[in-house]
Formats: structure tokens, C-alpha cells, sequence
């Protein structure tokens, strides 16, 4: 009896826990337009990223086959997001509290998109190049 | 010349056969000790006139203290403990999810402006105990400190010496970061790679904790248990896992070593992470003596059981968000 109503409300907590991790990760993060956060100045790409709480935005689409420059924004940022490693170009660096750091990318293939993890590996950004 | 048999309990590893029989023979009216693991009894032959009553009370003294008892009866904790599980999941599962939305809100991105000061620095350390550094830092000591106050060794002193190291280590790291101006050790993929190992261990404390092992007879190796039996008992080690800990993942912790490097001087460094220390402290305590308070309390089955459940959920996000962090699995979750 008892036994029955632990398992059902076991139940209901993963399906809340299985929603805290999968849901809503598109709610606010996503920039569809990827305007403001993508300009070419100079034939020179550059994609801005704030960190601090996370990576916004968390996907960013860019174009391909131009040289292209991260910059990773921060404004006092202690929190994971400031320790930022991309394993595809084999970055790792813990960003000042503040400031913007510019990381070179090179240039980026169409198809082969860039992803940025935090330390602790509990945020991430993606960039996708087309 | 009479041959008893007891039930014994606590009997963990393989090992534990050996230790039961080394201790038992160490007594002279004892002649003979063989321990069944599998059937968790222990058959003696004595050269005493004491009743099978005094004899295991005498014998449960000597064993005592690495964790094991002998009874005439089988103690029947196995029915008494399915409930208990069944209880203590929903509970374990309803903190953690009060802990993951905590860090979804985004409460706790609070920004603190300026130049890092000791006084921020406490604060960072406030906000640092409750964040996803927990995960990792306070899973760890609510496991250690579960599993220590169950074995019942002397649990005040060990935390004691755990808190002590961790709060003298961070400080004089920190001075010394600021001394050199360098990060060193600041290494990301060895930090990874040792909070990969607290995971682990966290995993299995947690398993543990809930009395997987004990049910299952899942035998561990027998080198891990040993290796927990020993540091329970020794000053030192409660001290070094307080200094490991500066090592262990935390973007904050990273954060502030990096403020402490940029600081320029011993003693602001000192400072700095003597205070972000300060911060975490009272959460870790809590953690720490709040087990061990429950630990010696009427609800102490279930607060085990509902903390290795809490230990089990936190070792595996900290296991999945360690992989990523060193790029060998694709991002899961954003939290």
C-alpha cells in the first residue's frame, strides 16, 4: 500500500527531474535571427557570446569559409561559464571577471559546427557554420 | 572446548573475512575462527566457560571498531530496510529537484561588480555552496560524512580536521597563487579528471549508502574498503581531503584562484581564498554535522538511505557534466 504511493510519486519526481534537464533549454537562449550576436567587419567574422550563468546565446548559426573570431563577453562572472574550454581547437581558458577575450577560430567548415563547454561541463554553446 | 556460531554484520568486502578472523584470534581463549561471507556467520571454537550471550558481546567490543557486530541472531534489517528505501527515494529525488531548479532559476547568478576583495569573495562563497559546485564538493562530503557517521567512528573530530584543512589549505594556496602570480595547477583536465574520481567514489558511497551492496552481496574490491576503513581512523587524511578539495572542479573556486593569481601579494591572496573558504562553510558544515547529527537519531536508516540517493543523483550529473567538460560526450543538459 505504502508501497505503491512511494513508487507512483517516485515516478512523478523523475518525470519532473527528466523535465528540468531536457526541457525549455530553447526558451529565451536561442537566437533564431542571429543578427545581433554575428558581424562581419573587415572580412572578418566575429560571433559574441556572453558568459555568466550559462552561454547566451546557446546556439549561434554563422557563415562558413570566412575567418572568423569568438568573442567571449563576461561582466563579473565567477561562475562556470568563465572557465570556457573548446575541445575542437584544443582552447582552455579561465576568462576574466569581466572583459571580452577574443579567441581566433580560423576558418570555420560549412557542416562542422563549434561547441564551447564550461569546465565543469554543465553549460555549453554551439556555433554552426553553413 | 565448544564451537558457537554468530550472525556477523558489516561484512563489506572479501577482505573483511580475513580482518574478522586475525582480530578474533588475537584472543587467547579463542582456538579456532572461520567466517562464512556468504551465510554472514562466524564459527568459533573456545576455551571459555561464558555463555554464547557474553561471548558476543565481549566479541562485538573487539570488532567494534572497524565496523562489524556478532549477534546470536540474524539481525533482520532486510525487511525493515525495503521500506525504507521506498520512502527514502522520493524524498532523496525531491531534494535534488529542488537543487536543479535552484540552479535553472538562475538566482544564483548574481553579479558582484568591482575588484575581487575578500569581503566579495566571502559572498561568492556564500553563493558557491548552494550552486552546481555542490554537486561535486558538497556530494562529496554529505557521502563521507554519511558513511563515516554510520561506521560511528568518532565523527566530530574527523570533520573537524576535514573543515581545518580545507580552510588552511585554501588559504595558504591562495597566498601562495598571489605570491607567484602564476596559476599553478590550475589545469583544467586535472581537475576534471579528479572530480571524474569523486564521482566515482561518490557513486559508490551513495550505492553504499542506500544498501545496494549489502543486498545484492555485491563484494567491492577489497582495496577500496580497506582503503575508507583506514582513512576513518587516521588524522591526516580528513585533512588532506579538505586540501583536495581546492583542486576539485568548481568554476567558482577557478574563478577565485585566478583573482587570487592576479592579486599580486601573498597576503591578498591569502585573504581572498581564505574568505571564499569562509563562504562555503557554513553549507559544508551543515552537510557535515547535520549527518552526523541524524545519523545518531531515531530516522537514521532513512536518512541514510534518502542521502545516498541524493549522493547517487549528484554523482552521476556530476559524472555525465565531468565527460563533457573534458569533451569526451556531447553536452546533455544546460543547467
Amino acid at each position: 500500500m505504502n508501497k505503491t504511493v512511494s513508487i507512483i510519486i517516485t515516478l512523478g519526481l523523475v518525470v519532473g527531474i527528466g523535465i528540468i534537464f531536457v526541457g525549455d533549454s530553447k526558451k529565451d537562449n536561442t537566437n533564431t535571427g542571429s543578427t545581433q550576436s554575428v558581424e562581419i567587419k573587415d572580412g572578418i567574422q566575429y560571433i559574441r557570446i556572453n558568459a555568466g550563468g550559462g552561454y547566451s546565446p546557446q546556439t549561434t548559426t554563422a557563415k562558413a569559409g570566412i575567418p572568423t573570431k569568438l568573442i567571449m563577453k563576461t561582466n563579473s562572472t565567477y561562475d562556470c561559464s568563465a572557465s570556457l574550454a573548446i575541445h575542437s581547437i584544443g582552447y582552455q581558458k579561465i576568462l576574466p571577471q569581466t572583459g571580452e577575450t577574443e579567441i581566433d577560430i580560423g576558418i570555420p567548415k560549412a557542416g562542422e559546427p563549434l561547441q564551447g563547454v564550461c569546465g565543469m561541463g554543465m553549460y555549453s554553446f554551439q556555433v554552426e557554420f553553413n | 572446548m565448544k564451537t558457537y556460531t554468530f550472525h556477523v554484520s558489516g561484512t563489506h568486502c572479501a577482505s573483511c573475512k580475513i580482518l574478522i578472523e586475525d582480530i578474533l584470534k588475537e584472543q587467547d581463549f579463542i582456538k579456532k575462527s572461520k567466517v562464512d561471507l556468504n551465510k554472514e556467520t562466524v564459527e568459533i571454537e573456545v576455551d571459555s566457560n561464558q555463555s554464547a550471550e557474553e561471548l558476543a558481546t565481549i566479541l562485538t567490543n573487539k570488532v567494534k571498531g572497524s565496523g562489524y557486530t556478532l549477534s546470536l541472531e540474524k539481525q533482520s534489517q532486510e525487511k525493515e530496510n525495503d521500506g525504507v528505501v521506498w520512502k527514502a527515494i522520493p524524498i532523496g529525488l525531491t531534494f535534488l529537484i529542488i537543487f536543479f531548479l535552484l540552479q535553472k532559476s538562475g538566482i544564483l547568478n548574481l553579479s558582484i561588480g568591482g575588484k575581487t576583495t575578500p569581503v566579495t569573495s566571502f559572498i561568492i562563497g556564500l553563493i558557491a555552496s548552494v550552486s552546481s559546485c555542490l554537486a561535486i564538493v558538497g556530494g562529496l562530503v554529505l557521502s563521507l560524512s554519511a558513511k563515516i557517521s554510520q561506521d560511528d567512528v568518532s565523527d566530530t573530530k574527523t570533520f573537524l580536521l576535514f573543515h581545518t584543512g580545507r580552510l588552511v589549505s585554501f588559504a595558504l594556496l591562495g597566498g601562495i597563487l598571489g605570491l607567484i602570480g602564476s596559476a599553478i595547477g590550475v589545469s583544467f583536465t586535472f581537475s576534471a579528471i579528479l572530480g571524474l574520481v569523486a564521482s566515482l567514489i561518490m557513486l559508490m558511497l551513495g550505492l553504499n549508502l542506500v544498501g545496494i551492496f549489502a543486498k545484492n552481496k555485491i563484494t567491492l574490491p577489497a582495496g577500496i574498503f580497506n582503503f575508507f576503513r583506514k582513512i576513518e581512523h587516521k588524522t591526516l587524511t580528513p585533512l588532506l581531503i579538505g586540501f583536495g578539495t581546492f583542486f576539485l572542479p568548481c568554476g567558482f573556486t577557478q574563478s577565485m584562484q585566478v583573482a587570487a593569481v592576479s592579486s599580486g601579494s601573498f597576503l591578498s591572496g591569502f585573504l581572498i581564498m581564505f574568505a571564499f573558504a569562509l563562504g562555503t562553510l557554513p553549507m559544508l558544515a551543515f552537510l557535515s554535522f547535520g549527518s552526523a547529527s541524524f545519523a545518531h537519531g531515531k530516522h537514521a536508516p532513512l536518512f541514510f538511505k534518502s542521502a545516498g540517493v541524493v549522493v547517487i543523483g549528484l554523482a552521476i550529473f556530476s559524472l555525465l557534466a565531468g565527460l563533457v567538460g573534458l569533451g569526451i560526450i556531447n553536452p546533455l543538459f544546460n543547467i
